[in-house]
């Protein structure tokens, strides 16, 4: 017998088999699979068949319904398929006799808890778009496509501007530093600058240093033209284009 | 013979430069693994390699014995590579390195895609082995500079002036799904799915090395550790333990109590440096550079 199967993380929550009625899927209690989430409409989609062929349609909703990750407003559906409704996948399973159910559930074994494993390709693969298109969000803030620099307002430096694009900028009179202070008792590591995911923060060496003339507590990131005092020498980190 | 000569390379970093001495970082560490309290066997794995300030934790998976094969080979791997390159200049770099870290670092990279090669045509080879594999995270660490590295949920925090940085972002489904925006935090400690990962080493033909480094500071601490210890342990009993040990063996030993008397649900590893300042003073260091110079 056909069904549908609720998932959430992998995870089975819930079967509804497939008969001659609709199966309606929304976030309304009266729904045949009701998912309580936010991102889900009230009356979000449907799963019927039409002329022996199995349909889900998208009932306008807000955030759509995704068929193997491609929206759809409406779209024919076959065994294995995977709709995507706000966090939770419905799997069809048309599954015609018992051996074949067996068999499936053999290939798939339901994940046992706290022991490690790798993900499947499918799986990574749709992460993966996940974070393509969170990437892709990101990256429209300008800031991604501008260079940060540090231009020297004040003190006894080898440059007087500096591109900074590793993963850790020193500044300091250490051989490791980027932006190298001169001069005896200037310290090996004033501080440091480091490269995350979202942007460049800055932490302390063996000074704590200021940011617009507040010491920072803990690691700060860095907003374009913040003013970094480090003992006498000034910064002026800017975003240049 | 090659030993000897990695040896010769550390002590010839001048404690002294032309015209000033580089400050003396003394790294203590202090290591420790443990079955904990429901695990029949240890797939953990550990190793440290004092004079190159080298130090790799593995966490293997894989049915009956193999995750320990794979932590095994995975670890083993990655040292020798880093002192051959140590000792020859010309050993070649496995995967891609990038402009964005230190030679060092991509080093350590390049030892984590050998290590990925080995355990993948281990398994390969071994129909047994089938899909067997291992998290890492190294600390390498060259002067004042820290290098980390990591594939899989295995950690590094660095714990410095009080507060606590984790360094390393976890290859696991949920923290993932935490990244793109499609669970909370909390959902995610609540997930039933935590021990899926989305990187590993050993499990494919390539793998996606994850860097970061950090300027050591004196009274830093570091802390490499195996999922056996965070899911046991919060980021607050660990700080405080590491602030309240007299020495990093100590902090080693302590935090892996705490994650037996909080469950042990898991293997336990977890390898602890403290950043110390050398003995010798200012003073001291004068006296050397005196001494050098006359």
């Amino acid at each position: 017998m056909s069904r549908l199967v609720l998932m959430f993380e992998a995870a089975p929550l819930k079967e509804v088999p497939l008969g001659t009625r609709p199966v309606t899927i929304g976030r309304a209690p009266d729904n045949d699979i009701q998912i309580d989430n936010l991102a889900v409409s009230n009356y979000h989609a449907r799963v019927y068949v039409e002329a022996g062929s199995l349909v889900v349609e998208d009932l306008n909703s807000l955030n759509g319904s995704f068929l193997n990750d491609i929206r759809v407003e409406r779209a024919m559906l076959k065994d294995g398929d995977a709709i995507l409704i706000g966090k939770h996948e419905i799997f069809v399973d048309q599954a015609h006799d018992a051996a074949h159910a067996e068999d499936g559930l053999r290939k798939a074994p339901a994940p046992r808890v706290h022991e490690t494993m790798i993900l499947d390709t499918e799986e990574r693969r749709k992460l993966l778009d996940l974070a393509v298109a969170s990437g892709e969000r990101s990256q429209l803030s300008p800031e991604r496509l501008r260079v940060p620099t540090l231009t020297v307002l004040r003190g006894r430096t080898d440059q007087k501007e500096y591109r900074i694009s590793g993963k850790l900028t020193v500044i300091g009179h250490s051989k490791m530093a980027t932006v190298r202070l001169r001069g005896w008792f200037t310290p090996e590591i004033a501080a440091q600058i480091n490269k995350h995911e979202d942007g460049f923060y800055l932490g302390r060496g063996d000074h704590v240093p200021k940011i617009n003339g507040v010491t920072i507590s803990g690691l700060t990131k860095l907003n374009d033209g913040d003013l970094i005092e480090v003992g006498r020498v000034r910064l002026n980190f800017l975003y240049r284009d | 013979m090659s030993l000897e000569a990695v040896q010769v390379a550390v002590s010839s970093i001048p404690a002294f430069t032309v015209s000033r001495m580089r400050p003396l970082l003394h790294i203590q560490a202090g290591a420790r693994t443990d079955l904990g309290r429901v695990r029949k066997n240890n797939e953990d794995y550990y190793a440290i390699e004092p004079a190159l300030q080298l130090y790799v934790l593995s966490d293997g998976m894989g049915g009956e014995a193999h995750g320990e094969v794979a932590s095994q080979l995975a670890v083993q791997t990655i040292l020798t590579h880093c002192k051959q390159a140590e000792n020859s200049r010309t050993t070649p770099i496995f995967g891609e390195s990038s402009p964005d870290v230190s030679e060092r670092t991509n080093r350590l990279a390049s030892a984590i895609h050998l290590a990925n090669r080995k355990v993948f045509e281990a398994a390969a080879s071994n129909p047994e082995q089938s899909g067997m594999g291992a998290t890492i995270v190294a600390a390498w660490i060259d002067a004042q500079r820290l290098s980390i590295a990591h594939v899989g949920d295995s950690r590094a925090y660095l714990l410095r002036a009080g507060s606590m940085e984790q360094l390393t972002a976890d290859h696991s489904l949920v923290a993932e799904k935490v990244r793109v925006g499609i669970l909370t935090p909390q959902e995610a400690d609540a997930s039933e799915m935590q021990s899926v990962l989305t990187r590993a080493v050993g499990t494919s033909s390539s793998v996606e090395v994850d860097t970061d480094e950090q300027a050591l500071l004196v009274g830093d601490f570091v802390l490499l550790c195996s999922d056996g210890l965070t899911r046991m342990v919060t980021d607050p009993e660990i700080a405080s333990t590491l602030l309240t040990s007299t020495s990093a063996q100590e902090s080693a030993e302590r935090l892996v109590d705490l994650a037996n008397e909080n469950g042990g649900a898991d293997n336990i590893s977890v390898i602890v440096l403290r950043v110390d300042e050398k003995s010798e003073g200012v003073f001291q260091r004068l006296k050397i550079w005196k001494r050098h110079s006359e």
